[in-house]
Parts: C-alpha cells; sequence; structure tokens
C-alpha cells in the first residue's frame, strides 16, 4: 500500500527533484568565468617554460650543461653554447624549446642542477602558427604574452 | 565480417566510432534484429600510439610520464603499476613515507575515476544533473592533484623508487577536508539515482555477466565484485602497504548493470576510509628510496599488477640489462573486459547496449594504447 | 642475481606428466615461472586449468629476441583464484611457427591472440579470427618486432605522403 502510494505520489522522483533545488542557491556556483576571471593555478603547476635569469645583472643562470636535454623523453630542447676561453666556462649560444611536443611532465626542471630551468604557473600557450609554439631562448626568458581580457 | 554475419532479416548498425555514449573512438558493429541485439563486432585501434613500442626507444624514467597517457582518467594508478613493476625488478621498496603518499593519491584517484564514471554512465542512461555534480567533485580531487604535483590529469606524481616531490603544507588538511565533504556527495548521487525508478527500470537485470563468465572472459574489477566474486589485487596480493588499511571489498549479487553501479559507489566510500586510515599516519622519513641516476635493472623480468578502478593493471617488463626496456607489456583492464560486451549485449535491446558500455567503464586510451 | 629453480608440489605434478616437454621451473624476483615446449603449451595450459585451477588467463604477450635461433618468446600469465597465485609459462616460437590457439580453454585469449599476431606476426593455429587487432587491415610488418624501426617508418611516411626527406 505505501509502495503503491510512493510510486503514484512519485516519490523517488521528487526526492531528486530536491536534490537539485538544494544546489540552486547562488552560494553553490562553481563555474570559473574564465577568461575574465583568470583561475589562480597551483604553486607547483607545471605550465610554460621559463630560463630564469638573474635579477642582478640579466644574465642567465644557465649553464649549458645540456642535462635538460638528455632528460626530457621527447627529445625538444636543443642547447648550444661556445666554450668562452677566459672563464673556461661554456656560454649559451641559443636555447630551443618545443612547446608543440612538450608534455609537461617535469623531468627537464627536476634534471637542471641550478634552477634554470622551470615550468611556471602560465599556461596560455596557444598560438596562431606551429612555428610559434617553438620557443627561442628569448621567449623563454620573457614568458609568454597572453591577451588579458577584463571584466 | 565473414558472409555469414547476416541473416536474411538481420540488419547492421554501425555505432561510433564518433558516437558520444562510446566513451572515446570505439566502433561497434551490432547485427539487430529489430530492436534486439544479436550480435556485436567491436573495431579498436583508432587511439593506438604504440606506447609499448616507444618504452623501447625511452630509458626507464622516461617512459614514465607515457604510462600515464593510456587510461588518462587514473593516471596516477597507472603511474604506480609502472613504477611498482620497475621496483620490483631493481629489487628496491619505496620508503613508507613514498607508499603512503602513494595510497592516498591513488585512492583518491579512484575516486575520480569512479566519478568520472558516474557522471557519464547517468548522462548516457539520461540522467543529466549527476555529471555536473560528479565533475565539481572530480574537480576538488584534482586540485589536489594540481597542487601535490603540478599537474591535474598526467599528473607523473611518483618516480622510480619514491617521490619527487615533498607534500606541501596543508596536504593533510585538504585531504580530510575533501573526505568529509564528499561523504555526503555520494549520499546525494544515490539519493538522486538508486532509488529513481528509471534509473533502476534501465539497469536492473541488463548486461548480466555471471562469475563463471567473468573468470572466462579474464574480466575483473567492479564488473567481477558485481557478480559476487570478492577479489580485490588490493587484498588478494597487496602492494604498497595497504595489508595496513583497514577496508572491504564490496560485492554485488545480481551481476547485473545495477550491481555494477551499487559496488562502485561503495568503493568510493571504501576509498575514502583508506584515505582517512593514510593520511592520519604518514611515516616520517625520506620520500626517496636509493635508486641510480642509471638505471639498468638486472637482466629478467617481472609482471606488477595492481587493482585500477577498471580493474587488473599490469606491467610485464623485460630487461636485457641495459638503459631502455627491452619490452613493456601493458595488461590494460579495459581491453580485457571490453571482450565481454558481445556476450554481454547478446538478447539486449540497442538502448541497453550504451548502457552496458557504460558500465563496463572503459577508456579507448588504455585500450587502444 | 639470476632466477632459481622452483619446485613444489605443482612442479612435481607438471613434471611427471609432461615430462621432458618442460625445459625448466624458475622463479625470479619471487615470481614463479616455468618454459616449456611450444607444441606442449596447450595442453599445459589445460592442465593448469582443469586440475591445478588456474581459470584466469591474466594475460598473453610475446617478446622478439632476433638472435635466437627460435626468435619470439610467447608469455601466458595465468592466475588461479582458489590458490592466489600467479604463475608465467613461456614458450619458444620460431619464425613461421604455429602454436596452438588457447582461445577453447580461455575466451581473454582471443583478442589478446589477435593482438600478438598484430603487433609481431605470430600465427596461432586454430585460432576463430585471427586478424589485425588495433593496426589497420592494410598495415605492413608488424611493429613491435625488435627490427622494425619508427624512425625509418617515420621517414618512410613523409617521403611518400609530403614528399620531403626527413620529418625530424
Ligand atoms: S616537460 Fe617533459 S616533455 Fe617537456 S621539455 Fe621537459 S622533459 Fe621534455
Ligand atoms: S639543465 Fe639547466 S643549466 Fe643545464 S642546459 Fe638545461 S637549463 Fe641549462
Amino acid at each position: 500500500m505505501i509502495a503503491l502510494l510512493k510510486k503514484v505520489l512519485l516519490v523517488d522522483l521528487l526526492r531528486g527533484l530536491w536534490v537539485t533545488f538544494r544546489n540552486q542557491h547562488p552560494k553553490h556556483l562553481y563555474t570559473e568565468q574564465y577568461p575574465l576571471e583568470r583561475p589562480k593555478v597551483a604553486e607547483r603547476f607545471r605550465g610554460a617554460p621559463r630560463l630564469n635569469t638573474n635579477p642582478d645583472n640579466g644574465e642567465t643562470l644557465c649553464i649549458s650543461c645540456d642535462l635538460c636535454a638528455k632528460a626530457c623523453p621527447e627529445n625538444l630542447i636543443v642547447v648550444t653554447s661556445v666554450r668562452n676561453e677566459q672563464t673556461k666556462r661554456k656560454d649559451l649560444t641559443t636555447f630551443t624549446y618545443d612547446t608543440s611536443r612538450c608534455m609537461f611532465c617535469g623531468l627537464c626542471e627536476d634534471a637542471c642542477p641550478v634552477d634554470a630551468l622551470e615550468l611556471t604557473q602560465d599556461f596560455e600557450l596557444a598560438s596562431y602558427t606551429r612555428e610559434g609554439l617553438i620557443w627561442d631562448r628569448q621567449m623563454l626568458e620573457e614568458g609568454p604574452k597572453p591577451t588579458r581580457y577584463t571584466r | 565480417m565473414s558472409q555469414t554475419f547476416l541473416d536474411s532479416n538481420e540488419l547492421v548498425l554501425n555505432m561510433g566510432p564518433q558516437h558520444p555514449s562510446t566513451h572515446g573512438v570505439l566502433r561497434v558493429i551490432l547485427k539487430l534484429d529489430g530492436e534486439r541485439v544479436n550480435g556485436t563486432e567491436c573495431v579498436i585501434g583508432y587511439l593506438h600510439r604504440g606506447v609499448e613500442k616507444i618504452a623501447e626507444n625511452r630509458t626507464y624514467q622516461m617512459f614514465a610520464p607515457y604510462v600515464d597517457r593510456m587510461d588518462y582518467v587514473a593516471a596516477v594508478s597507472n603511474g604506480l603499476g609502472y613504477v611498482l613493476a620497475v621496483e620490483r625488478l631493481i629489487s628496491v621498496e619505496a620508503t613508507p613515507r613514498a607508499q603512503a603518499v602513494r595510497v592516498i593519491l591513488t585512492e583518491l584517484n579512484r575516486i575520480a575515476s569512479h566519478l568520472l564514471w558516474l557522471g557519464t554512465h547517468a548522462l548516457d542512461i539520461g540522467a543529466i544533473t549527476p555529471l555536473f555534480y560528479t565533475l565539481r567533485e572530480r574537480e576538488e580531487v584534482l586540485k589536489i592533484f594540481e597542487n601535490y604535483c603540478g599537474a591535474r590529469l598526467t599528473t607523473h606524481a611518483f618516480r622510480i623508487g619514491g617521490l619527487q616531490y615533498e607534500l606541501y603544507d596543508g596536504f593533510e588538511r585538504e585531504v580530510n577536508a575533501f573526505c568529509d565533504w564528499f561523504i555526503p556527495k555520494v549520499d546525494e548521487y544515490e539519493e538522486l539515482l538508486t532509488n529513481n525508478r528509471i534509473w533502476r527500470e534501465r539497469l536492473t537485470g541488463v548486461g548480466i555477466l555471471n562469475a563463471a563468465d567473468c573468470k572466462r572472459y579474464g574480466v575483473t574489477g567492479p564488473v567481477l565484485r558485481a557478480a559476487g566474486v570478492a577479489w580485490d589485487l588490493r587484498k588478494a596480493q597487496p602492494y604498497c602497504g595497504y595489508q595496513n588499511y583497514e577496508f572491504d571489498i564490496p560485492t554485488g549479487s545480481n551481476a547485473d548493470t545495477f550491481d555494477r553501479y551499487v559496488v562502485r559507489m561503495e568503493e568510493m566510500r571504501q576509498s575514502v576510509r583508506i584515505i582517512r586510515q593514510a593520511v592520519g599516519a604518514i611515516p616520517a622519513g625520506p620520500i626517496m628510496a636509493k635508486v641510480s641516476k642509471v638505471l639498468k635493472p638486472p637482466v629478467g623480468e617481472a609482471y606488477v599488477s595492481i587493482e585500477a578502478p577498471k580493474g587488473e593493471l599490469g606491467y610485464y617488463i623485460v630487461s636485457d640489462g641495459t638503459l631502455n626496456p627491452y619490452r613493456v607489456r601493458v595488461r590494460p583492464p579495459s581491453l580485457i573486459n571490453l571482450q565481454a560486451l558481445d556476450q554481454m549485449v547478446r538478447g539486449a535491446l540497442v538502448a541497453d547496449v550504451v548502457a552496458i558500455i557504460g558500465t563496463l567503464d572503459i577508456v579507448l586510451g588504455e585500450i587502444d594504447r | 642475481m639470476a632466477a632459481e629453480p622452483w619446485e613444489d608440489e605443482l612442479t612435481r605434478a607438471l613434471a611427471q606428466q609432461f615430462d621432458n616437454r618442460i625445459e625448466r621451473f624458475a622463479t625470479y624476483v619471487g615470481q614463479n615461472f616455468l618454459a616449456a615446449d611450444c607444441a606442449a603449451v596447450y595442453d599445459i595450459v589445460e592442465a593448469l586449468r582443469d586440475k591445478w585451477q588456474f581459470d584466469y588467463l591474466v594475460d598473453l604477450t610475446a617478446v622478439d629476441f632476433p638472435n635466437r635461433p627460435k626468435r619470439f618468446e610467447v608469455v601466458y600469465i595465468l592466475y588461479s583464484y582458489a590458490r592466489n597465485e600467479r604463475i608465467r609459462l613461456k614458450c619458444a616460437v620460431a619464425e613461421g611457427e604455429r602454436p596452438r590457439s588457447v582461445v577453447a580453454l580461455h575466451a581473454t585469449a582471443d583478442w589478446l591472440e589477435r593482438e600478438v599476431y598484430d603487433m609481431f606476426g605470430i600465427e596461432f593455429a586454430r585460432h576463430p579470427d585471427l586478424r589485425r587487432l588495433l593496426l589497420p587491415e592494410d598495415w605492413q610488418g608488424f611493429p613491435l618486432r625488435r627490427d622494425t624501426n619508427i624512425l625509418a617508418m617515420d621517414n618512410q611516411w613523409v617521403r611518400e605522403n609530403l614528399g620531403i626527406e626527413s620529418g625530424q
């Protein structure tokens, strides 16, 4: 009898509807209004690569050891350097990083002994061309410049 | 397809590869007699990337991020299986701290995987609302992953020998908060679905695969447990310290789609239970065991499997003593579970095919590799 | 660390039943395996299933060793729910040799054997429907053989389709 009453009165459906109704309140809003509001990504986020420079004199921190290129599973980092006769060290000449093939696994940044290469919190890497996805040293040092949208 | 495939009043229907309810690029050729399904044939391989071949050209460490891309909704489990297999080959065990963190993340990932399954499965059946809720809850799990390792989906969270990242401040608090917040949400899904008459009508008695057939087809995971076999690798052959945690294996009895739903719902609760125990007692200590950077496992082979959200996920790795694995074979649970589809849909209606594919919880990235 | 011999009730019984057709029983990193003659595999799998409750074929795969006289090694991973035990059965298969399919014993083997055929070109005798599983039907070659070079494949593709020398 009760079962029949429940069936006729659509109790099961109404209970479900009640759940939906409870979630209607504006405090349950969850959608992010990207790109008007930019989400805050985690500190450890593995996004756009950056080649760090010394903040005092703008020189690169990279010692051209090539470890990052060797660690990368996709072989997408190319580091070239010339030997500096005065300091007996290698000077970085070019550094290319092909973001189109990168899977942001973080192995290169783990491999870097001087924390020169770092994956940063920038996540907008889109480009209109394929070539635009291959970043050179300048791009890596300055970081991407995505369009900012505001309300 | 052979010539005898068709009877004169039968019709062939192509479902997929671009069908939303095949959960990826799966093509199912259905042989229909009216609304009844008389046979199926699955065409897979659209997502084949040659992961096993890639492994032969990478070092052991370099290959780790690739496994995340097989079952991309449970990347952490994939990573766990792989690192455990390599650790077995080099006879190294991760430190206790690393093991506890691994358990927490893997169980969180199980929840995330089941949530995505629930949302899409319900969507296939026609209940749209749960998807929004499950994705909202899953988002919280992904946030914990993002805070921990910097990626949400393809996490690459574990390394051979332990972990790369130390826990961040507030990890325990966040995980505990998630657990407290999540349990009422599971009840909420149940409120939406379990007693909903449409949900019950669509699922009860559909896609029955009994225990004997499960074993014959090698089906594992929630599908096997819904058939009443309380078999879970976490209990049967514990790995990564699962023997230290208390949890139950939920089982069903009718082996139908509804039971599989109940089993998975209960599994989420059990995962929370494991997480609560683990997060309360993360041992201090190093997170990385001593593993050489130049990793050359001795000649030999090992098969290690774990209980992934979808079933038994195994890695068979053959080493020839060099830097690169000689052969990496992945035993994906989805591929083997999908094989039972034919048996399950025979005699069912076309609309049930969608429900049955959903209940198998397949991920095509893992099937095709 | 080398593989150590493995001996227990099961191995003694199997050795007695199949005598010289099982080449060795061994255990490595705590995992037991046996190597057998390719022709005996079907019988061994059947005996294991019926007498020893190894009722779950976990995986079936192959490994290619081009330098061995019999270049392939087909690996069967079996599990027993009742005994909670997992073993591996390996057999060497020469190029062109056709091991007997175990689909009749374990339905799981259907796709797994197709995949092995797809990737290695090992044909299984009496398989109900041996076609490629993952790759397209008109695919040339068997990619998981060790002598398949993916770079060469890549270059051939760009040469034919894009008219340039190398894609790298
Ligand atoms: S993140 Fe991974 S794929 Fe990308 S450059 Fe670094 S190592 Fe290579
Ligand atoms: S590992 Fe670091 S220091 Fe070495 S080449 Fe790469 S970025 Fe430069």
